[in-house]
């Protein structure tokens, strides 16, 4: 059955229906949450989500290691994310 | 459509993708949402100085180039003592 | 289709909208459009102290191009019916090719 088999990228966020995924989204940004809804611009909204933003302080010359990454956490109930903004969409790890 | 037909002949507030804010009367716009301005200001915000008001005239405004229009209550607005904000300028769009 | 129809069913419901430019601007929804640009009346930008730019604005029309997510009321959401219609859509397009 087409429907049950991945057979491409798309497949396998259909998969992830109702399930927690990861979002890596542009600008140093993270979410997880559930998965309700998507279109094919990669357009989602998400419930239970909680979001991690990335800071980098630090001047640009600075040494790898010397730069401090500050990391911001928030909550959100539901979520519409708009897909320009989505790197990946990863399925909850099956572990 | 989400027009902006209401808003034809009114003060409007308009915030650019390169963070820039523009006052003005709306003079027209099109269906790509290019608009046209009257009597317009540019309001450039600063944390160490009040608001100064750049008089732009009659000006065009790409469509593109728009973030957000929004109605301005020019009650409100006459009632605000630019010279006596400071703030930040808004940050320019980055995806 | 699919979103543009879930931001219909939310119209009159307060949402908050974040754009790529870290304004974040609570109103209730008025109408969206197939590009999802929004209008949002009876405005409130959050941290108004950082953003005074728009404290004499009362409504807005908002370009879906600048939005980065949109707070939605989680009780007027029914995520079953979201999860049928999602996979309806992508069973739809299965079957286009």
């Amino acid at each position: 059955m087409a429907s049950l088999s991945i057979q491409e990228p798309f497949d396998l966020i259909r998969l992830s229906l109702s399930e927690r995924v990861f979002v890596k989204l542009r600008g140093d940004r993270q979410l997880s949450g559930i998965l309700h809804a998507y279109d094919g611009h990669m357009n989602l909204i998400l419930s239970d989500v909680e979001e991690t933003i990335m800071l980098v302080d630090g001047m640009d010359d600075a040494e790898p290691g010397q730069q401090v990454v500050n990391i911001a956490k928030r909550k959100m109930d539901m979520l519409f994310v708009r897909g320009d903004g989505v790197i990946l969409v990863s399925p909850p790890s099956r572990a | 459509m989400s027009s902006l037909q209401g808003y034809v002949d009114r003060r409007v507030f308009l915030v650019l993708q390169d963070g820039r804010s523009i006052v003005g009367t709306l003079a027209g716009y099109d269906q790509k949402s290019n608009v046209v301005l009257s009597n317009s200001t540019e309001r450039v915000y600063s944390s160490d100085e009040g608001v100064e008001e750049i008089p732009l005239g009659l000006y065009l405004v790409k469509g593109d180039m728009i973030c957000l229009i929004g109605e301005v209550d020019e009650e409100a607005d006459q009632a605000l003592d630019l010279t006596t904000i400071r703030a930040e300028p808004l940050p320019p769009i980055r995806y | 289709m699919l979103i543009f129809s879930v931001f219909k069913t939310l119209t009159d419901q307060t949402v908050t909208v974040e754009l790529k430019n870290d304004l974040c601007i609570t109103g209730v929804l008025k109408s969206v459009d197939q590009f999802l640009n929004i209008r949002l009346d009876n405005i409130k930008v959050s941290d108004e102290g950082r953003h005074p730019h728009m404290m004499a604005v009362k409504n807005c029309f908002i370009r879906g191009s600048v939005v980065r997510y949109v707070q939605l009321p989680a009780d007027h959401v029914d995520t079953q019916l979201l999860e049928d219609a999602t996979r309806r859509e992508a069973q739809n397009q299965i079957k286009q090719r």
